[in-house]
C-alpha cells in the first residue's frame, strides 16, 4: 500500500494505534525514571527519504539514536531519538549522577539500549495485542552522532521500497515542572509492504 | 540551501560553489571534479548497487547508477570526461557488529561499489576517507577540487 494513497481515516487509524502503543511505552518509561511522562499528540509525516534528517532537526545535529527493527507479522523500524542533554538526564535518572555531560561508554550505552528495548517492547506488545498479531523488537542499536549518520541505517531498508518514508512521531517529555526535562522523540516507520496489517486491524481501510 | 546534497541526491555545479553533504553514516559521498573547467558534482548515495529488475525511485540513491548519472550530467555541463577525478568518503559502520547481518556491512559495500564503479569508468580515485564508525560531514570546494571531511565532536579535519 503506497504511503501517498492513504486517506485521512487511515492516517487517523495509524495515529491512534501509535498513541495506544505510546501510552504503554510512556508508562514503562515513567516507572523507570520515577517521573511522570507527558506525551504530545502524535503526527504522521510522509516525506522523501532525503528529507528525513532535516526533519529530525538537521542532518548535523548531534543526538543519541536507538533503532530497532520490527519483526514478526508486520515489518518496519522504531527510532528513539534524544538530544544530548536529554540522554544525559535520562542516564542520571537511571544510574545516578553521571558527571556534567554525556559520556558514552559500555555502561551508559547499555543502559540507553535497554531503555530502547523496554519502550519498544511495551509499544509493540500493546499493538500486537490490539491487532492480534505477533510484533517483536529486534536487538537495539545505538549511535551517538549526527542525525544523518544515526538514521541512515533505518532509511536503507525503506529506500529499497521507494523514495518515501512515513514516520508516525510522538514527542514525549519528563516532568514538565522541572527546569531540565527529558525530551525524546519516538518514531514508528512502517514498511509499506506490511502497512495493511496496521490498517486492516482497526475497522479496516474505509472508502 | 542550493549547495546541500541530501540523501539519494546528486548535484552538479561549478567553481566557486562549495557542495556539502551532512551526516554521512553508512552513506557514501562521491565527489567528481574536472580541474580544468572547475565543474564538479557531489553524490550522496545510500545503496551499493542498482537492482537489475524493478529498481525503485531515483538513480542517485544507488552508488553505481548514481556515479554513472553524475558522469553523464557533468559531461553535458561541459566537464572533460577524461579530466575527471574522484574523491570518496563515508561508508562507516555506525553500529557495533555484535551480530553479523547484511545491513551492518552496508558502509563497506557502498565503498567497494564506489571503487569498482570508478575503476570501470577509468576515473582515478585521488582521495578516500571511508570506514570507521563515526558520522562524517563533507564540504566539496569546486574552486580547488578539495574535499574537507570532518566528524562531529572531532577536532581533526581531513583534507582529500
Amino acid at each position: 500500500m503506497p504511503f501517498r494513497e492513504l486517506n485521512n481515516v487511515q492516517l487517523d487509524t495509524l495515529k491512534e494505534l501509535s498513541n495506544i502503543g505510546m501510552g504503554h511505552a510512556a508508562t514503562a518509561l515513567s516507572q523507570m525514571i520515577g517521573q511522570p511522562v507527558y506525551l504530545r499528540v502524535p503526527h504522521v509525516t510522509i516525506i522523501e527519504i532525503s528529507q528525513v534528517p532535516e526533519h529530525l532537526g538537521g542532518a548535523e545535529k548531534l543526538m543519541v539514536g536507538i533503532t530497532l527493527q520490527i519483526l514478526g507479522d508486520a515489518r518496519g523500524s522504531i527510532m528513539l531519538l534524544f538530544p544530548e542533554e536529554s540522554a544525559h538526564l535520562l542516564l542520571c535518572s537511571l544510574l545516578g549522577q553521571q558527571g556534567e555531560e554525556l559520556v558514552m561508554n559500555e555502561i551508559t550505552e547499555s543502559a540507553l539500549k535497554e531503555v530502547g528495548n523496554i519502550l519498544a517492547s511495551a509499544y509493540l506488545s500493546a499493538l500486537g495485542n490490539l491487532l492480534n498479531k505477533s510484533l517483536i523488537p529486534s536487538v537495539p542499536l545505538l549511535a551517538y552522532d549526527m542525525a544523518g549518520a544515526v538514521v541512515d541505517y533505518v532509511l536503507i531498508d525503506l529506500s529499497q521500497s521507494g523514495d518515501l518514508a512515513m514516520m508516525i512521531e510522538t514527542d514525549f517529555t519528563g516532568d514538565a515542572n522541572q527546569d531540565f526535562a527529558i525530551k525524546g522523540h519516538f518514531f514508528l516507520l512502517p514498511d509499506p509492504a506490511t502497512l495493511d496489517i496496521f490498517l486492516n486491524a482497526v475497522g479496516g481501510p474505509h472508502g | 540551501m542550493a549547495d546541500r546534497v541530501s540523501i539519494a541526491q546528486a548535484r552538479i555545479d561549478q567553481a566557486p560553489v562549495v557542495l556539502k553533504a551532512y551526516g554521512l553514516g553508512s552513506c557514501i559521498a562521491v565527489g567528481l571534479y574536472d580541474p580544468e573547467t572547475g565543474i564538479g558534482g557531489l553524490g550522496h548515495m545510500l545503496l551499493p548497487c542498482r537492482p537489475v529488475k524493478n529498481p525503485l525511485g531515483s538513480e542517485s540513491k544507488y552508488v553505481d547508477a548514481g556515479i554513472y548519472q553524475m558522469v553523464d550530467e557533468l559531461v553535458r555541463a561541459g566537464a572533460r570526461r577524461e579530466g575527471l577525478v574522484a574523491r570518496v568518503t563515508g561508508g562507516a559502520n555506525m553500529f557495533e557488529t555484535a551480530y553479523q547481518t547484511l545491513i551492518n556491512s552496508i558502509g563497506s559495500r557502498n565503498a567497494r561499489s564506489a571503487r569498482e564503479t570508478l575503476a570501470k569508468l577509468d576515473i582515478p580515485l585521488v582521495g578516500e576517507e571511508v570506514g570507521g564508525n563515526r558520522g562524517r560531514t563533507v564540504e566539496f570546494d569546486l574552486a580547488s577540487g578539495n574535499m574537507l571531511v570532518y566528524c562531529a565532536r572531532g577536532i581533526e579535519k581531513v583534507s582529500l
